[in-house]
């Protein structure tokens, strides 16, 4: 017994050399391809100084950029999460033909060029579009206004959350809801009181992801949208109209607040998973 | 369940209250939207549409209230084309206007409104940089091996074709003056050299100029306008207006498809026309654009000289033919590129 | 087994709903957007199709897009499993703040990414000046493409491994150590084998969004044909000058490529996972 602690000992010793070239390796890495970009992106909104990086802020535009990206992003949460754990409960636990292609799909929106996405909604959901034609002649517009910017946001952030849960809810194994099953739970009892709770980490994760990626998009929504100023601009549109203006404070402004909201949730998430892992 | 059930509930309320309301039921206020291409956005916002606005106030009592998108063009032509509910389309390139005649939103000759249905025009120009180290004088400039030329990509700037045309057309102008007939093969040539020292292609005409700006390349192929508009915000380039170069002529026309949905025509209609104004016209010179109207033309003639020669998209035999020979699968240029690609 | 304890009680019908729900899902967000590509694609008729795909430039930029694709997975992998091993197993000062920040390459516009890059390692600047002059060059090149993927793809490996990583206990490996195994022996035979599952999910995530990424490439490539341009930007080249069926063409192939990787991924990572059952 003492010779195996001993042993121990000397191995972890060694290892910490080792260990301390590897730290500086990942930390060195991480500084080069995110801190330094992050940098760049800070030293250019504040630039021309603090006043300008507020006023270009507050403009009307701005603002009401801003808030559109706030409705959309709640809207994708709000529709994904739910869906996702539909999803991710039907492929973990049932059995059926095709499941593995099916598992495939859920990864393609990642594939798709945005430009390409924007183009196929424009196809199924313009006015003259395979389901958008039944919406027109009620006078709802689907694209080039809130509906198909949602619509396309909901497909770009599609797989977050099934990704995330899918392992945990593998992982988790079957046993408890089984146990719960047989103590006569229903299968909703079961759910909440049982399965939420055990995938509450990965969700959270997804439903990070989900906003950060919702916050971010861009591509397929400039597509989508007719980039109609206050009226079908995101936070991201506008800092692309910013960039095209040559108002580069406005645009790096803008950024800083989009990475700022995400980090600030992701922060919000590492709190909540340390205060878990103490108990 | 209930979950679904609430959200689907909540979605189907808000998708109702997101309908527009497309006849107007006001009176005093009404809505015209604006569908143009990116350049033009600081003339319209600051002075055009802030004149018109009080110009139709005080001549009908109506305010009018605008909604804008200022988008690349090709895909603000197309935007109108799939549904977006421009009354006006203030474009770059008379094709994507044509586009919208084609489609059926447009009814009406466009044509064959006051100079020829054109609003602004503006002349292609070389830019470089300050103090000219490379000494930039002309088009054969910019075919030396020691240069680094910046043009975006025909194919995804419509507007950036004028550029390419720019310079094939020099090339058969220019031998066209020397010999009376035009050379393709030249023009091809002169356009193959310069095209080999373009080493960025960026995606629109503005990015370009960013890239420009950023201090990539030692000359960029681009819009008088363009450098224009950017020495008023405070970045100046030095250019040169090259012997030979293209006319660019921007349409602007009603929407009557929409027009006639909003119930807004006279208010459209009276907005192209007070583009047209002199007032407008000297708008758009104070931003760089030449002036359509031979009179406020006259009056900034300092500001925009005149090249030797100059031919505009009629050269060619109109846009048609230029997207067929020029940038089609075996057009000019395409087969320049893959030229350019084997070597 | 457990699928048979489900269906005792009336939970059958609950199981179809819930898998309705998801085909609901998958079918009007992911697959009718793709049969829309798909028959508008095809629209011009099979030889027209083909011939397009197989023009020189587009099977070019085909060719560019998954090379720099499969390096940049690579890479990732390598540098997404040591940062995850140090996030989870090592200790220094900020290190929470590190871990928020992995996502953020997800919260920043892709746009605003392209525009940074260029900024920071373009040839004006201090960095791409000091490489150019060395004959390097890293933005309007190839590495500049493989810059901006790895920057937005960082976050997959990344945070597919930490959790596994996370539930994995020390002891085994120690033991294993203790009966004289090297750390690399080690790492080998008992960690990897452990992670492969999410390092596969992981590098099948950052493929997908390699092939698929516009915004930041579009501004760092150059865009020149032949040499550095990329699928997505050739295919956007031709939806804006119309034509359609060459765009969608290699829209198609893209969108077969990365259903195939997904699918041989998530097969390996099945498999994977049965063998770790056994061990």
């Amino acid at each position: 017994m003492k010779q195996s602690i001993e042993a121990i000992r000397v191995i972890r010793k060694k290892r910490r050399s080792g260990k301390n070239i590897l730290m500086a390796a990942v930390i060195g890495w991480f500084l080069f391809l995110i801190l330094f970009p992050l940098y760049g992106i800070i030293k250019e909104a504040f630039q021309t100084g603090f006043h300008l990086f507020v006023s270009s802020l507050i403009t009307p535009e701005s603002r009401h950029s801003f808030l559109l990206t706030l409705w959309i992003t709640t809207a994708t949460v709000l529709i994904n999460t739910l869906f996702g754990v539909v999803l991710a409960t039907v492929l973990v636990k049932q059995k059926f033909r095709g499941k593995l292609l099916f598992e495939g799909l859920v990864d393609l929106p990642f594939a798709i060029s945005p430009v390409v996405a924007g183009f196929m909604f424009i196809i199924l959901f313009g006015p003259q579009g395979w389901i958008g034609n039944w919406f027109e002649s009620s006078g709802i517009k689907i694209i080039y206004a809130f509906p198909g910017m949602l619509i396309a946001t909901l497909f770009v952030t599609m797989p977050f959350v099934a990704r995330e849960v899918i392992p945990v809810l593998r992982e988790f194994g079957i046993q408890q809801e089984e146990a719960a099953f047989v103590l006569g739970a229903s299968r909703w009892q079961t759910f909440w009181r049982v399965t939420l709770p055990a995938i509450k980490w990965g969700l959270a994760y997804g439903v990070t992801l989900t906003i950060a990626r919702s916050i971010g998009e861009f591509g397929a929504v400039l597509v989508v949208s007719g980039s109609i100023i206050r009226k079908t601009q995101t936070a991201t549109l506008h800092i692309h109209q910013e960039f095209t203006d040559f108002n580069y404070v406005g645009a790096f402004s803008a950024a800083i607040v989009l990475a700022l909201a995400s980090f600030f949730i992701l922060t919000l998430m590492q709190r909540l998973y340390k205060r878990k892992e103490e108990k | 369940m209930r979950k679904f059930i609430i959200i689907s509930i909540l979605l189907a309320i808000g998708m109702y209250g997101c309908r527009e309301k497309s006849v107007q039921t006001e009176s005093d206020e009404i809505t015209l939207t604006l569908g143009a291409y990116t350049v033009p956005k600081e003339a319209y916002e600051k002075e055009i549409i802030p004149a018109f606005q009080k110009y139709w106030l005080d001549k009908t009592g109506q305010s009018v209230k605008f909604e804008e998108s200022y988008i690349a063009s090709g895909a603000q032509s197309r935007a109108i084309e799939g549904g977006f509910e421009a009354d006006i389309a203030a474009l770059s390139l008379e094709m994507d206007v044509e586009r919208l005649r084609t489609a059926g939103l447009i009814t009406h000759n466009w044509k064959e409104r006051p100079h020829n249905g054109f609003v602004t025009r503006s002349v292609v120009i070389i830019a470089f940089r300050e103090n000219n180290p490379k000494n930039i004088r002309d088009w054969s400039d910019l075919a030396r091996p020691d240069i680094n030329v910046l043009y975006p990509n025909p194919k995804t700037s419509g507007g950036a074709m004028w550029d390419v045309l720019a310079i094939y057309g020099a090339g058969l102008k220019l031998s066209e003056e020397q010999t009376g007939m035009p050379d393709p093969e030249a023009a091809a040539q002169l356009l193959k050299s310069i095209q080999r020292n373009v080493k960025v292609m960026d995606k629109s005409g503005r990015a370009s100029v960013t890239t420009f700006e950023n201090g990539i390349g030692d000359a960029i192929v681009t819009y008088e306008n363009e450098i224009l508009l950017r020495g008023i915000q405070g970045r100046e380039f030095p250019y040169v207006i090259p012997e030979a170069t293209i006319l660019i002529e921007n349409p602007i026309a009603v929407i009557d498809r929409n027009v006639d949905k909003h119930q807004n025509r006279d208010v459209a209609e009276a907005f192209v026309e007070f583009t047209h104004s002199p007032r407008s016209q000297r708008a758009f010179a104070r931003y760089g654009f030449r002036p359509v109207d031979q009179n406020v033309a006259a009056e900034f003639s300092q500001s925009f000289p005149q090249p030797k020669y100059i031919f505009d998209i009629g050269y060619f035999g109109g846009w048609d033919v230029v997207f067929e020979t020029i940038f089609g699968p075996e057009g000019v240029w395409t087969k320049i590129i893959e030229e350019l690609g084997r070597e | 087994m457990s699928n048979r304890l489900f269906s005792k009680n009336s939970s059958r019908g609950s199981d179809l709903v819930l898998r309705s729900l998801s085909f609901f899902y998958i079918g009007l967000l992911l697959l009718l957007p793709i049969i829309a590509i798909c028959s508008e694609a095809f629209k011009g008729g099979l030889s027209n199709l083909w011939a397009n795909i197989i023009s020189p430039q587009a099977l070019y930029s085909l060719k560019l897009t998954i090379l720099t694709a499969v390096i940049m997975v690579v890479l990732n992998v390598v540098t997404g499993v040591a940062t995850a091993w140090v996030l989870v197993r090592y200790n220094f000062p900020l290190k929470n703040l590190m871990n928020a920040l992995i996502d953020l390459p997800f919260a920043i516009p892709t746009v605003v990414t392209g525009i940074m890059l260029v900024a920071l390692y373009g040839p004006n600047s201090l960095i791409g000046g000091f490489l150019g002059r060395r004959g390097i060059e890293v933005i309007f090149a190839k590495p500049g493409i493989i810059l901006a993927l790895l920057y937005v793809s960082f976050p997959f490996v990344v945070r597919t491994v930490q959790p596994v990583l996370h539930e994995m206990e020390k002891e085994m490996e120690e033991a294993a150590m203790t009966l004289g195994a090297g750390p690399f022996t080690v790492f080998r035979r008992i960690v990897l084998p452990t992670l492969m599952p999410a390092v596969l999910t992981g590098a099948a995530l950052s493929f997908s969004r390699a092939i698929g990424e516009f915004g930041s490439i579009v501004i760092v490539s150059g865009n020149i044909p032949f040499k550095t341009q990329v699928a997505s930007v050739y295919i956007y080249g031709e939806l804006e000058s119309y034509n359609t069926q060459g765009a969608l063409g290699l829209s198609v192939v893209l969108l077969v490529c990365s259903f195939l990787i997904l699918i041989l991924l998530n097969g390996m990572q099945m498999w994977s996972r049965k063998h770790e059952a056994v061990n």
